[in-house]
């Protein structure tokens, strides 16, 4: 009867491990992107609606901007060595979403552009190219 | 043993919703600080060449402005002030409106840029804020051969596609090719979008790959007919220009190639020589190419920022000359430059440099120099 038990909790258990690693799946994709006069590193990237990512955003030169066209995202990368920034960011809405350096940064700033492509989510959607898991 | 099964169950219990929950979200970013429309650079130097009294010279200030009518719609304005002074003549001083247009963004492949542009060649063309080029003065393959800071009035197109493709195309006012000179090439001949001549149109090109973190790598051209003020002249100019640059790590590489011909180049001489009545000894191809590599000595963020680099320059503005006239050795020349970058914040670059300079000519003599420079962005 003891060893009954022990297994009914053992597979209990493993059940609900199995769920938590299956939750994990959902975790946030961390999305490096690298800003240098004049580019961002990747200017295109692709995600699936409603799924959330970090995009951790660092600078090799000057302080840039980081602006989503049509959404709030607003922010100053910092300068180099100055550390990075995380922008936490879930679309849900597919579509293509530009976004653009809004900080001055030398005679080429307005080349310094780039794209977020947003899929919808479909059953088989393939994972979008994979840069980092939490 | 039912109580150690229950206790392992309970542990599950407790612990599973915490793997459940998609981790926490990292504290919400600052906003950005509004743009100011205002900003710029400074480079001021000390020059000591070999046999000549050192000199102090506030060699460029710069101011950039920026306006947005509309997110689609851009300004962006380029004014510069070189040698601090600005009188008749070049050699005192400059004021330069180096870039005045206005983009018109339409989508990430195709947007409009027309007004003053930089010409899309080369790496300092384009990029040439102080601290990011190592080397008090600009590297002399991007003075002679690419006659930067080259910009003039036009219009064009520029774009993107996939992941880091780039593209640049505009039609502009062709080079004026009666200033050209035997010893700085096509550089007076810029015509600086100041009543530009535009009896034909030059055209010029760039393309990059930009997709993976830290490699650049570029090509660029320009071909135009110059000889709109001699017009039985052919003299179309074709400037062609591949570069890289990579960097990882402490480690920065980067090189470029240019190559300069000039159509009808023989006439052109005799043509410029029956004007002011001698030869200017204009060659039909010029070639420069430099190579440089740079090391992060400290890499610690600023102020532990210093920069160690070399950077070996070869370039001929004689490099082929027309049949009948004869190239003049002293324009063949090499150069070797050495030097810290040292920066107290990413945006201020004090810089030391020594360059050995040498030519293939016996008879005049070569010129070592001494610099030391800083140069700001703001």
């Amino acid at each position: 009867m003891q060893t009954l038990t022990t297994l009914r909790a053992l597979a209990i258990g493993t059940v609900l491990i199995a769920a938590a690693a299956a939750n994990g799946q959902t975790e946030r994709r961390v999305i490096k992107v690298n800003a240098e006069r004049f580019a961002f590193t990747p200017s295109r990237i692709e995600l699936i609606a409603g799924e959330a990512v970090d995009l951790r955003l660092r600078s090799d030169d000057t302080s840039h901007g980081f602006r989503i066209m049509g959404l709030d995202t607003n922010v100053a990368i910092p300068k180099r060595g100055k550390g990075e920034i995380t922008v936490t960011l879930t679309i849900d809405k597919p579509g293509t979403y530009r976004f653009e350096c809004n900080r001055m940064c030398g005679a080429g700033h307005d080349f310094m552009r780039g794209e977020i492509v947003v899929r919808e989510r479909t059953a088989a959607a393939p994972s979008p190219r994979h840069e980092e898991r939490r | 043993m039912n109580r150690l099964a229950a206790a392992a169950l309970a542990l599950f219990l407790t612990a599973t919703p915490a793997l459940a929950q998609t981790p926490a979200a990292p504290p919400p970013p600052e906003p950005a600080p509004q743009s100011s429309p205002l900003s710029g650079y400074m480079d001021f130097h000390f020059n000591k060449l070999e046999r000549r009294p050192g000199e102090l010279d506030f060699h460029r200030f710069v101011l950039l402005l920026n306006h947005s009518f509309s997110p689609r719609i851009r300004f962006v304005g380029e004014l510069e002030v070189e040698h601090a002074f600005v009188e008749g003549l070049e050699d005192a001083g400059e004021l330069e409106l180096e870039q005045a247009y206005i983009d018109f963004l339409l989508s990430r492949s195709v947007n409009v840029r027309a007004g003053m542009m930089l010409v899309p060649v080369g790496i300092i063309n384009e990029r040439h804020e102080p601290p990011v080029y190592n080397g008090v003065e600009r590297p002399f393959v991007d003075t002679v051969i690419v006659p930067t800071t080259w910009f003039e009035a036009g219009a064009g197109v520029h774009g993107e596609f996939g992941r880091g493709l780039r593209y640049r195309a505009f039609v502009m006012a062709p080079l004026d090719a009666l200033e050209f000179s035997a010893d700085e090439g096509i550089r007076e001949g810029r015509q600086k979008g100041s009543r530009s001549n535009v009896r034909n149109l030059a055209v010029t090109g760039r393309g990059e790959y930009v997709g993976l973190p830290g490699l650049t790598i570029g090509a660029s051209f320009w071909s135009g007919e110059s000889s709109f003020s001699a017009p039985r002249l052919d003299t179309t100019v074709h400037v062609g220009e591949a570069d890289a640059r990579y960097q990882r790590d402490r480690l920065e590489l980067r090189a470029q190639f240019a190559h300069v011909s000039i159509g009808d180049a023989g006439r052109l001489n005799q043509a410029v020589q029956g004007l002011t009545g001698v030869s200017p000894n204009i060659a039909k191809a010029l070639r420069g190419f430099y190579t440089e590599a740079a090391y992060r000595v400290w890499n610690q963020g600023s102020p532990r920022d210093l920069v160690a680099f070399v950077r070996y320059e070869n370039f001929d503005t004689q490099y082929r000359m027309p049949d009948g006239f004869q190239r003049l050795p002293q324009f063949d020349r090499e150069a070797v430059v050495t030097g810290l970058t040292y920066y107290p914040d990413p945006d201020v670059a004090v810089k030391v440099d020594y360059v050995r300079l040498r030519s293939q000519s016996s008879v005049v003599r070569d010129t070592n120099q001494f610099n030391v420079g800083l140069g700001w962005w703001f």
